[in-house]
Formats: C-alpha cells, structure tokens, sequence
C-alpha cells in the first residue's frame, strides 16, 4: 500500500512536471496566428480583436492559465459557448463564415491546445 | 491628493464590505446567464445569434464570397430572405434570415486610393480600417463608440461617432459599389446614379450587397483626449458650449449617482501619452455592485456613489485618434436610441433621467449624449438637420421591454429618429412622416429588389411591404 502512495505521489509529480507555458506578451499575442491559412483569417478578421489583446476580458490566446479552467469543461461545452455566446462572449465570436470544425480548430489554437486536434 | 477612478472603485468595494458586511455578496451577486437557443435546429443548421443575443436565426445557407464574381454568382441564385450580415452588432431584425445570410468578411480591406480618398472593401471591419489608413497617414473623421463593425453593417445603420462639426460615417462616403439581387453590379456617386447613390448610403442591407465604398479621409491627427466625472446639472448645463468648442464631445448621465461622466477629444501635436487600462468595466461593474446592493433606495446609491466617485481624478490620453475614438466594450447590453432635434435634446434627456429614477431602480447603465452633424443621405437620422442622440442601454441579462413602454414614447414626443440598428418599434407610415425622401427611398428599393428577395420579415414590416 505504501508502495502504491508513493507511486501515485510519482506520477502526480511527473504529471505536475509539464510545466504550463508562460502567457504572451503583448506583443506576441498580436503576432500569434493559426498554421492553417483558412483558419488564419477566420481569427484574424473575428477572434483577434478580442482574444489577442490584453485587458479586454477575453481569455488571451495562448495563456495557458487563462484557458486551462475552460478547456476543463470539454470541447462540447467551449463550442456551445461559442456559437450561442456566453458572458462577455458574443454568439459565434462574430464570425458568420465560422463552421463548428472552424470553432473547434479555432478554440484548440488559443487554448495553446493544437495537439488535441482530432 | 485625487484618486483614479479604478482607485476610488477599489477603495470603495472594500469600504462598502465593511460597512455592510455580507452585503458584498449582494453586490456581486450575478444573474444567471439567459437562456440560449440551441446550437443547432432541427434541420442541422447551425445558430445564428447577434452580439448582445437578442436577435437569432437558423441560416439554411451562409456565404462567405472573396470576390465580386461570387457575390453576384451567389445573389443570382440564393435562397431567400437574403441577408448580409458583419459583425452583428445590430439589436435589430436587421440580419436574422431562414435563408442566406451573406458574410462580408473576405470582402476586405483597402482596395486602393483616388487622391485622400480611399477605396475600401465594405467588409472590413473598422478595428481594422484604422491601422490601414494610419499606415498612408489617413484616418477615418470619426469613429463610433465601439469599433468592431464591419464598415457596410456600420454605413447600412447610420452609425455615428459624436462631434458637433462632424458627420455620421456615411457622410463621408464618395460612391459605392452595389450588387443587386440579381447579380447586376452598379457603380454609383453623386454624378453616377445619384438616386441610388443616395438611397444606397444608408439602405439596411435592402437593396442588395455593398460591396465596395469610396470615403474621404482626413489626416491621421493626433488627439488629446480627456475624462472627467462632474455633477450631470454641470455637464446639462455647460454641454452646448462644449459641443462648439471640442472637435468631439459626449457625456454619460449616470443614473442614481448625480454625476455624468464626460469624454472630449481635440486634436494636438503633444507627445504620446498612453492611455491606459480599460476603466470603463470597472466603472460599470461597481454601478451595478451599487444596484444590487443599494437598489431599494435611490437617495442611499445616490449619497454612496458621491461618496465614492465623487472626488476621482480625471483621465488623460494623447494618441493618433483611430486609438481613441472607440473603446472595447467587453459587457454585452441591449440598447434604445434616438436622434432627437438638438434643441430638445437636453431637455428629452432630463425627463429621461428623472423617469428612470423615479421608476426603473434596476438600470444602472450610463446613459450616452452625443451630437451629429447633418448630411444629405434619404435615410439618414440626420438627413437635413444636425441631430442630438440620446441612448439608453440595459444589460444583457436585465429586462429591457422598459425601453419600448417608457423611454420610447419620451423619444418620439420629442420628435426623434431611431437609430437603425438599435431597438425601436418604428414603422412605414411612422417612418414616412420623419423621413421626406421615404417614398423615393421605397420606389429605389423596389426597383432594385422588385421580389423582395431582400427583404426578412423585419424588414417588411418596416417598409410596410
């Protein structure tokens, strides 16, 4: 049994040890954009005038601390939020040519979470 | 020694705590968020939904052309009610379509220059039209309070910014480029198809798709620009004088505080001086901590927001105006407004205050004043005459119906016109006694769109058709 709590105290830690990415600067986050060119202009001409500018109460792209709390809710739930709006979200993030695989991909790129893409 | 207005708020959270105890809960206590449509209809189609959330539709088709071959392509043949939408930022029915709903995104853009006047594709959006016009050392005369609309959502309403001397955006259009329902592109100006033209500069999205504009610019100046709260008898009292001395001036009634908060700008050759970090949500949050908590007795708020907002230093910013003008507004609202004759505006304003306090403890909101320079356009709000605006806001998730039974009445005794993209109950033969060129504005409209292809049922309703 006791080989068991230090085990799982082991891979807490192990789990622990992937250390979460420091928020953007500024300047960065404005600089931030998709790989995927299509996608590139979707958040450029919606997403970024909110999500890559400090101090506008959306969650900064990248900022992995900002994001974590959300991701947690599941990606149904995100996108939900998204397209029907939520708090200070505005419904589809005012992006009317957005698909919900657009939402999907565009939630993953600022949530710092582009291995998920599946 | 003064304190900023993040300062006394913060002072004045912490103040209100001890003093009441558990009554910080009540101050912070949020409703819950209303209830959303679903994400999709029974037919798979995906919600569409405006900004503050009021109006939704369940679009059969979205099209999001790149080129005029495919706005045309695309109208020739979609679904009807056909709908162009931007950013969504109209309270009204103006974009809810069953049908097609027309994205304007990747029509953006500066397309090219004729002299100072830039040629600009209609879906770009205004946040981004400033950075693209500073960087040939233009700029838009004006923006609105919020800079997220895409320029053709922001010419279709007639959005405005505030300036005695400066007109509404589509006041400084030169010619636009239309394509009809049928897919017919028309060029047209002020010596090219001026009816239309003139028509078309503040049309809602009914006579087709603006695809194009042509708009004056001026130099990108630099702008001071100043904000200060003081007793709203000083801000009624000294706004006319205000109006004529700065190159933009508003104020905000605050309602159950006594105070407005004001905002000028003037053009200047001082060093930048940066502007900060957003207060206005911080403000907005501790009037409503106020409401909740102080809700049951104006008096009470009234003597706790002069003691806490009372004393704050004004706020000062120097920058290139594209900077300024506009704020970000992350809380959602509904909002009513109207543009009113200037010499009743002040006087409609009083009444309006003085109504809310006596009957609505539950807004919170600040109430905006701003003057419009006047201009020639057939469905312009400010057609003929400069024009005072007066708008009234409630939060999203707070009842608004007051806005129609109370405050609506006050704005047409007053003989005002509503602003196209926000809440009004407005119609045709209404609408035909404020606007003289009505009529010719619906014989353009049936010309172009003889089926109504345009046409939701909205916009229907509004032209009695």
């Amino acid at each position: 049994m006791r080989f068991l709590g230090v085990l799982a105290v082991a891979l807490g830690l192990a789990a622990c040890s992937r250390p979460v990415p420091p928020a953007p600067t500024a300047e960065q986050a404005l600089a931030l954009a998709p790989a995927d060119a299509r996608l590139a202009t979707l958040y450029a001409d919606s997403c970024k005038a909110c999500h890559a500018i400090p101090g506008t109460g959306a969650p900064l792209v990248h900022d992995r601390k900002a994001w974590d709390p959300r991701w947690k809710q599941g990606e149904a739930v995100l996108l939900d939020h998204t397209v029907q709006g939520f708090q200070a979200m505005p419904a589809g993030g005012q992006c009317v040519a957005c698909t919900p695989s657009d939402f999907n991909a565009l939630i993953r790129f600022m949530a710092g979470r582009e291995d998920s893409a599946g | 020694m003064k304190v900023s207005r993040r300062d006394a708020l913060l002072v004045g959270a912490g103040v209100g705590v001890a003093a009441v105890g558990g009554g910080y809960a009540v101050a912070t206590h949020d409703k819950p968020e209303p209830s959303a449509p679903p994400t999709t209809d029974a037919r798979g189609h995906l919600l569409w939904r405006n900004w503050s959330g009021v109006q939704h539709a369940y679009p059969a088709v979205r099209l999001a052309p790149k080129t005029e071959a495919e706005v045309a392509q695309g109208l020739r043949t979609a679904v009807a009610p056909v709908r162009p939408v931007g950013a969504g930022h109209s309270f009204t029915a103006l974009a809810p379509t069953n049908g097609t709903l027309v994205s304007l995104d990747g029509i953006s853009g500066i397309i090219g220059w004729e002299g100072d006047e830039a040629v600009v594709a209609a879906g770009t959006r205004l946040g981004g039209l400033g950075p693209a016009l500073a960087a040939k050392g233009r700029a838009m005369a004006n923006l609105p309070d919020i800079n997220k609309q895409a320029l053709a959502g922001a010419l279709a309403t007639a959005t405005h910014g505030t300036g005695a001397t400066i007109k509404a955006l589509h006041g400084d259009v030169t010619a636009l480029r239309l394509v009809t329902p049928q897919g017919e592109v028309i060029d047209c100006g002020e010596d090219r198809d001026a009816d239309i033209f003139q028509a078309a500069k503040v049309s809602l999205g009914a006579l087709g798709v603006i695809i194009q504009v042509r708009m004056k610019t001026t130099a990108n100046r630099r702008l001071e620009r100043n904000v200060w709260l003081e007793p709203f008898e000083d801000a009624l009292a000294k706004a006319e004088e205000r109006w004529a001395r700065h190159r933009n001036y508003e104020f905000y009634a605050v309602p159950f505080t006594g105070l407005a908060a004001c905002i000028s700008h003037d053009e200047t050759d001082a060093p930048a001086l940066a502007r900060g970090p957003d207060q206005d949500t911080i403000f907005l949050d501790a009037l409503k901590g106020m409401r909740n908590l102080l809700g049951f007795s104006a008096p009470l708020r009234k003597a706790a927001a002069k003691t806490l907002l009372g004393g704050t230093k004004p706020e000062k910013a120097i920058d290139e105006g594209w900077k300024l003008l506009s704020t970000e507004r992350p809380v959602r609202f509904n909002e009513m407004e109207f543009h009113l004759p200037v010499g009743v505006q002040l006087k409609a304003l009083a009444e309006i205050v003085a109504v809310i306090e006596k009957e609505r403890p539950d807004v919170f909101f600040p109430i905006e004043c701003r003057r419009i320079a006047p201009d020639d356009a057939w469905l312009s709000p400010f057609q003929g005459e400069p024009r005072g605006s007066i708008a009234v806001h409630a939060h999203y998730k707070d009842e608004f119906a007051f806005l129609y039974t109370l405050i609506e009445p006050i704005f047409r005794r007053y003989g005002g016109r509503p602003h196209w993209g926000k809440l009004h109950s407005v119609t045709g033969g209404q609408l035909e006694t404020m606007y003289p060129r009505w009529n010719d504005f619906l014989k353009v409209r049936a010309q172009l769109d003889p089926d109504g292809r345009m046409l939701n049922p909205y916009l229907k309703g509004l032209f009695g058709v």
